[in-house]
């Protein structure tokens, strides 16, 4: 990873382990998760459905469902601060506060029978100890920083009379209100069409500069991550696979399953593309894992020592990437 | 003004709606309803006796022409005399509505607003002991009969062999202290018949509104559990819950106070329909029948306006 020198880490992630009491067993869908993260930084987080990103994310502001989610053990330290296992007050208070959070679908994420106004001015007095009318002109400033024009306008709106961008540049806005050191971002233009898409990005990173934020970026789409995070995490089966600075991570993956993803993006110049090389096989049921490395079932480079044991994440030999791997890419 | 014009559109649609109601009710009161002429006579009546008395109660006309007549009695709110007690009909609602209302408001009021309480107590606690809990008692409410209910509380708090605290029958009410005594067992026993149903409901409703995502998005960012049940959960599910409450109004007052009022020995509404029916006293049973029709329109009417009220995404259409 790369850690400015000097620098103390906002957010610490250690060994982070959830589990899911199911109809059909105990399911682990974060195992072992670690990671570190700087004022300032963007970390992408990819995978493919179902491996456990919007869960690591939940659990940052302590919002696994529980039951039947649980903390099983890990830490994560937040400015400092330890917040597994904080108590719901505590826990209330950071939200919104120290690290907020963003969701796919800005079409239903506002509350309905109030207006975004109201709803802004309600975070801000929650963790600020500004007067109404304080609170307002703070609500009409953030509409304003988040690209929404005749802002003071819009504080009367309710949510189904604005856009989805419009929407989601609200949300934006509220998670922004209190000026907090990490922001989660789950998908947060999937929903969007592209021109939008492409202008939340925009904004969400020139907001990040402006407010020496820390942002968690959750996306499908690895254009999106090649051009605004720092550092890319890869998860597979609730595992880090591979952790790697973004430059890198484009023109040399490590790992087989990031080159796969990667190989997986259409390329519109490459001419004649006869099929799409995509990964074959299917994500294993997070009930039955295989023994050994998890991608070892679709892995065309998986070998016996693959399929016994479960590779640690290390640093591949001639790269900054971390991954969990015996035989990486380019190490052969 | 838009409220106006709404009002007045909603009124006017819902003439359709009273046409039927009172046509078909009135085409059963007529041809299958008791017929009053013989009691009215002695043994032996002649041909013209009976005819004088059919004519005077208006037997002898025309349906439709009699259906006129009655819908001139709703519009003008006049509906002739009793034929039991020939008292004037608009006076025997008078003195029974206010006595009816007064019986079946504080079970109907504390019924909802205890469900809805407990309901979200259950939501919250999702899955919890204190959930299957209320759930527990509401499907134990649900179960038993009313007419059990209406006897356990009797034996219970109106009789010698309990606690003897309240009349167990009667309306002898002149004062504050006296309402109370007399109010108290029935709004109980309407309560408890009631709060199983209710609870569920409301629950139901409630967690259904939980799972949205502007509530995962309240939590986000931090709303205790007061705030979020209000300002998240409560108020965007008021359009079932309205709807609920709204369309229960009609059906509580008749068929509620009816139950409640011959249990309990009360003269309202109830029991003069009651005792209407039985004894086909046809004024009183077109003034009811005719008043609940456009006590229903008018529901309809109020319920659409609270939807506007709660919600900013409906208009009035
Ligand atoms: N409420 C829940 N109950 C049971 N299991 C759950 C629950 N939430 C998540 N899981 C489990 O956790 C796993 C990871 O889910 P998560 O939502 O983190 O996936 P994701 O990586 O965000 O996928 P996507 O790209 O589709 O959003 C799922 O496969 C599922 O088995
Ligand atoms: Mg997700």
């Amino acid at each position: 990873m790369t850690a400015p020198v000097g620098k103390k880490p906002v957010l610490t992630v250690k060994e982070l382990v959830i589990e899911f009491q199911t109809e059909r067993g105990v399911v682990r869908a974060v195992d072992g998760v670690s990671f570190e993260l700087y004022a300032g930084q963007t970390l992408g987080i990819v995978g493919e459905s179902g491996c456990g990103k919007t869960v690591t994310c939940l659990a940052l502001l302590g919002l696994v469902p529980t039951p039947p989610g649980r903390i099983v053990s890990g830490s994560i330290e937040l400015n400092g601060r330890n917040i597994v296992g904080l108590g719901d007050r505590e826990m209330r208070n950071i939200r919104g506060r120290d690290i907020s959070m963003i969701f796919q679908e800005p079409m239903t994420a506002l509350n309905p029978v109030f207006t975004v106004g109201n709803q802004l001015c309600e975070v801000i007095r929650r963790h600020t100890d500004a007067t109404r009318r304080q609170a307002h002109a703070q609500a009409v400033e953030m509409l304003a920083v988040v690209g929404i024009p005749a802002p003071a306008k819009r504080m009367g709106d309710y949510p189904h009379q604005l856009s989805g961008g419009m929407r989601q540049r609200v949300m934006i806005a509220m998670a922004l209100s209190c000026n907090p050191s990490v922001l989660v971002a789950d998908e947060p233009t999937t929903a969007l069409d592209v021109t939008t898409q492409a202008q939340v990005i925009e904004q969400m990173v020139l907001l990040q500069e402006q407010f020496d934020m820390a942002v968690i970026l959750i996306t499908h789409d690895l254009g999106v991550v090649a051009e605004t995070c720092e550092d890319v995490m890869v998860m597979y089966c609730g595992q880090v696979i591979e952790q790697a600075p973004a430059s890198g991570l484009f023109t040399r993956p490590s790992h087989p399953y990031t080159a796969g993803l990667l190989a997986s993006i259409p390329r519109i110049r490459r001419e004649r593309l006869q099929e799409l090389p995509v990964i074959r096989g299917m994500v294993p049921d997070l009930l039955s894992l295989p023994m050994g490395c998890r991608f070892s079932t679709r892995c065309e480079y998986a070998d016996q020592r693959c399929q016994a044991q479960i590779p640690s994440l290390r640093t591949a030999t001639g790269t900054d990437a971390a991954v969990a791997c015996f035989k990486p890419l380019g190490e052969a | 003004m838009e409220i106006l014009q709404f009002a007045l559109r909603k009124i006017i649609g819902g003439i359709p709606l009273i046409l039927g109601v009172t046509f078909i009710s009135f085409l059963l009161m007529v041809y299958y309803g008791p017929d009053k002429t013989y009691e009215l006579l002695g043994k032996n009546p002649t041909a013209e006796q009976i005819e004088s008395v059919r004519a005077e109660l208006g037997y002898d006309q025309p349906f439709l022409q009699r259906y006129v007549t009655y819908l001139r009695e709703i519009v003008t709110l006049d509906f002739g005399n009793s034929f039991s007690s020939g008292e004037r009909v608009n006076s025997i609602l008078k003195r029974t509505m206010p006595i009816s209302l007064a019986v079946i408001t504080p079970g109907f009021i504390l019924g909802n607003l205890l469900g809805l309480v407990l309901a979200l107590v259950a939501a919250y606690h999702r899955s919890g002991w204190i959930d299957k809990a209320i759930m527990g008692f509401s499907v134990v409410g649900m179960s038993i009969s009313f007419l059990i209910v209406v006897i356990a509380f009797q034996l219970i708090f109106c009789s010698s062999y309990g606690l003897n605290w309240f009349p167990s029958r009667g309306w002898d009410v002149y004062s504050l202290s006296d309402y109370l005594r007399f109010v108290t067992v029935p709004t109980m026993a309407t309560i408890f018949v009631a709060l199983g149903y209710n609870t569920r409901f409301y629950r139901a409703v409630i967690v259904e509104e939980m799972g949205r995502d502007h509530v995962r998005t309240a939590r986000a960012f931090g709303t205790p559990p007061a705030q979020l049940l209000y300002r998240s959960v409560l108020k965007n599910s008021l359009i079932p819950i309205i709807t609920r409450i709204m369309f229960s109004i009609p059906l509580v007052v008749i068929s509620g106070s009816l139950i409640i009022e011959t249990y309990f020995g009360i003269p309202g509404v109830g029991k003069v329909t009651y005792d209407a029916i039985t004894q086909g006293d046809q004024p009183i049973l077109k003034a009811v029948v005719g008043l609940t029709a456009v006590l229903f329109v008018l529901t309809l009417l109020i319920t659409d306006i609270l939807y506007r009220v709660v919600d900013p995404r409906v208009s009035l259409k």
